[in-house]
């Protein structure tokens, strides 16, 4: 009763003020508005600008057959519109379709190894050895060389007459002269391990941070009620490892997909067309057989695919959220 | 069910001496608290007995079987945790019968053990929900039920009820006690808690600095304390402590107040004792607040003269603070309805009976 009765008189009460308190408010708060605005606006045209103006760009040149040797610059693309042809070209394009294959398996190979790698080494990792810190720092050079350094390293150490087939012949007693990188399938199985050696250790620190943060005494308690190692992991680690090992793999494999330095100074994509990733491929028909507006379409492709398959591999992060409200 | 017998048991973290050559007896089917301040020991020596620590030395005996070498998850020991460790990604029904799932029981007897458990607990009603949103009181009993499933040999609690609120803190000490009594559960309860460990125990264990002080009966504990470290710490208001020597006269033996000169006259047996004890001009009385009683007028000669301080109004008590000689303070819980002014000269009884004498340099009790 008190309050309803207190309510109305200080409403009665503030009133006026009230009034014109909002309407001095409101001008003052839309010169700050507009000054606000102004503060923000070359920052956010720039952003727009990088973001939107390539993309557009992309999106006008696909829709064109235009290309520098016709004549003319890409603002000129126009005179060459032809519809979205190049869309139904890339549809048909086997080549296309079979490096986009190869590349989701090398990404799918090397980020899987890369994972159970990380993961185990994390493991190690939990316990304290000697010169722990030294193997830890290690772990990382890796993640630190140039790609394409790693690259061309690779590609010395997969030579026929490199320190892989000489360490071979010492353990078999007898010369073994394979020629790794020319090869259909070993020139795969190269690539593939150059992967992961390059990123093996970004999944290590990921996923040793996640095995820090879990809860100490859900362990211990799983452990008295008698878990072995295998049902802690199975029940409690990885349903709350879940969230990172998600993020850990999308990020992983969004960047595998554009694998191409590594690829490009250790086979060309070759043999033939064996290591052909989709990046070499875009390459190819972008920079030496010079169809611009193909390679946007084939390129435009790729992003709508690669954003499908993100916001399916990003869903289970989502439900939790969801239940909630 | 077992018993659980430590022997000259050991831990260092170190150079650091967290445990001390601890020697004791939990007897089977009965309700132990280990009670010590924070960093005594207590949780150490908790998790040696359920295996999540290495002792240094020394030996774990459950009934006569040596426990060392047996991994935690094989010693049949429940373990409640102080901040619960409830599976949070899970539902209370997964939690409580997460024990069963991991021994492949099937499905249906899970279920059903589960139902029994949650019973037990008034837990009925939650058993869908996400274990993470429940509320720290729910937690805990979930906590309880996830370890009293696989019915363990021995039930160890580390401070299971410090983070709860008061109300149902109190409750939950009544249920415990209820569950060990009606299911026979050996259990042994880690608190720094005097409160629960009185009221739950049968058996307490002082410990301090890595040191068992006692091992006895809530009783013992409370009224043969062994040395000041247990009389200080059990008890709240604590002991009142003076600082005194032993004279004989006249064939009678006196404690006298070394700041002052108040002087209890002893009986013949606590005479005899101290007349033969070494260091008897470095002693300590102690009596506790609840066995001092406060007079007006100096009835009888063995009243103790002193001056109000300031008084304490509790409630359903009253602590007085009043200054016995010159810098001994004094507490006596007097009746509720006591409003004496600062500066009153009261009169203090002390019963012989309730009497405490600690030497002062070894701070043994002697009796």
């Amino acid at each position: 009763m008190d309050s309803n009765v207190a309510i109305p008189a200080v409403q009665e009460e503030q009133v006026k003020p009230a009034a014109r308190l909002r309407r001095r408010r409101f001008l003052d708060m839309s010169d700050v508005r507009f000054f606000t605005i102004s503060l923000t606006a070359p920052a956010q045209y720039v952003l727009l600008f990088i973001i939107m103006f390539p993309l557009l760009a992309e999106v006008y040149i696909s829709l064109t057959a235009w290309t520098p040797t016709r004549g003319g610059d890409w603002t000129q693309a126009y005179r060459f519109w032809d519809w979205g042809r190049n869309y139904v070209e890339v549809f048909r394009d086997l080549a296309f379709w079979q490096a986009l294959g190869r590349t989701f398996l090398i990404a799918g190979v090397a980020v899987s190894l890369e994972f159970l790698l990380g993961l185990g080494i994390a493991f190690l990792f939990l316990d304290e050895f000697p010169g722990k810190r030294v193997f830890y720092a290690l772990m990382l050079v890796p993640m630190m060389i140039v790609p394409a350094v790693a690259g061309y390293v690779f590609w010395l150490f997969f030579q026929s007459n490199g320190p892989l087939n000489a360490i071979i012949s010492l353990l078999i007693g007898q010369p073994f002269t394979l020629t790794w990188l020319a090869n259909d399938v070993t020139a795969m199985i190269a690539v593939i391990v150059a992967e992961v050696w390059e990123w093996t250790p970004l999944m290590f620190l990921i996923m040793l941070s996640g095995l820090v943060g879990l809860p100490e005494d859900q362990m211990r308690a799983a452990t008295m009620l008698g878990a072995t190692f295998w049902q802690k992991f199975r029940y409690l680690m990885l349903p709350m490892l879940k969230p990172i090992i998600i993020i850990a793999l999308v990020i992983r494999g969004m960047e595998a997909v554009k694998i191409f330095d590594m690829v490009y100074l250790m086979t060309q994509g070759g043999p033939a067309q064996a290591t052909e990733t989709i990046s070499i491929y875009m390459y190819k028909i972008a920079f030496q057989q010079v169809r611009w507006s193909y390679a946007a379409a084939a390129a435009m492709t790729i992003l709508v695919i690669m954003t499908i398959l993100a916001s399916y591999a990003l869903r289970p992060l989502q439900a939790p959220q969801r239940e909630v409200a | 069910m077992a018993s659980v017998r430590l022997e000259n048991l050991r831990k260092e973290f170190g150079s650091v001496v967290a445990v001390k050559e601890l020697n004791l007896h939990f007897p089977d089917k009965k309700f132990a608290a280990i009670l010590g301040p924070s960093g005594c020991g207590k949780t150490t020596t908790m998790n040696m007995i359920a295996g999540l620590e290495t002792p240094t030395r020394g030996s774990i005996y459950f009934d006569d079987r040596r426990m060392n070498d047996v991994p935690p998850g094989k010693r049949d020991v429940g373990f409640v945790f102080q901040n619960y460790a409830i599976f949070t990604h899970m539902t209370v029904a997964e939690n409580i019968g997460f024990g069963l799932k991991i021994r492949g029981v099937d499905e249906a007897t899970i279920r059903r053990e589960v139902g029994q458990i949650a019973e037990l607990l008034e837990l009925t009603d939650m058993l869908n929900v996400n274990a993470g949103r429940l509320s720290v009181n729910d937690m805990q009993k979930v906590a309880l039920g996830r370890s009293m499933i696989v019915k363990p040999r021995i039930f160890l609690l580390d401070e299971p009820f410090s983070n709860l609120d008061a109300a149902f803190r109190a409750y939950m000490r009544g249920e415990l006690k209820r569950i060990q009594r009606e299911i026979g559960q050996t259990m042994i309860y880690v608190t720094h808690d005097q409160v629960e460990a009185m009221s739950m125990a049968d058996n307490i264990a002082v410990m301090d600095f890595g040191v068992l002080q006692q091992f006895g009966t809530p009783d013992e504990i409370y009224n043969q304390p062994v040395n000041l470290f247990v009389a200080n710490f059990i008890g709240s208001p604590n002991m009142n402590f003076i600082p005194c020597y032993f004279r004989s006269e006249d064939g009678k033996g006196y404690l006298v107040q070394k700041r002052g000169n108040a002087r209890i006259l002893l009986d013949d047996r606590r005479r005899q004792l101290l007349e033969q004890h070494p260091g008897n001009q470095d002693l300590i009385w102690g009596a506790r607040p609840e066995h001092l009683t406060l007079h007006s007028e100096p009835s009888r000669s063995e009243y103790l003269r002193a001056t109000v301080r300031f008084l304490e109004p509790l409630g359903p008590k009253t602590v007085v603070h009043l200054e016995l000689g010159d810098q001994d303070t004094i507490k006596v819980i007097a009746h509720p309805s006591y409003r004496e002014k600062a500066g009153t000269v009261q009169w203090i009884e002390i019963n012989p009976k309730y009497l405490h004498v600690f030497d002062a340099k070894t701070g043994f009790a002697i009796r």
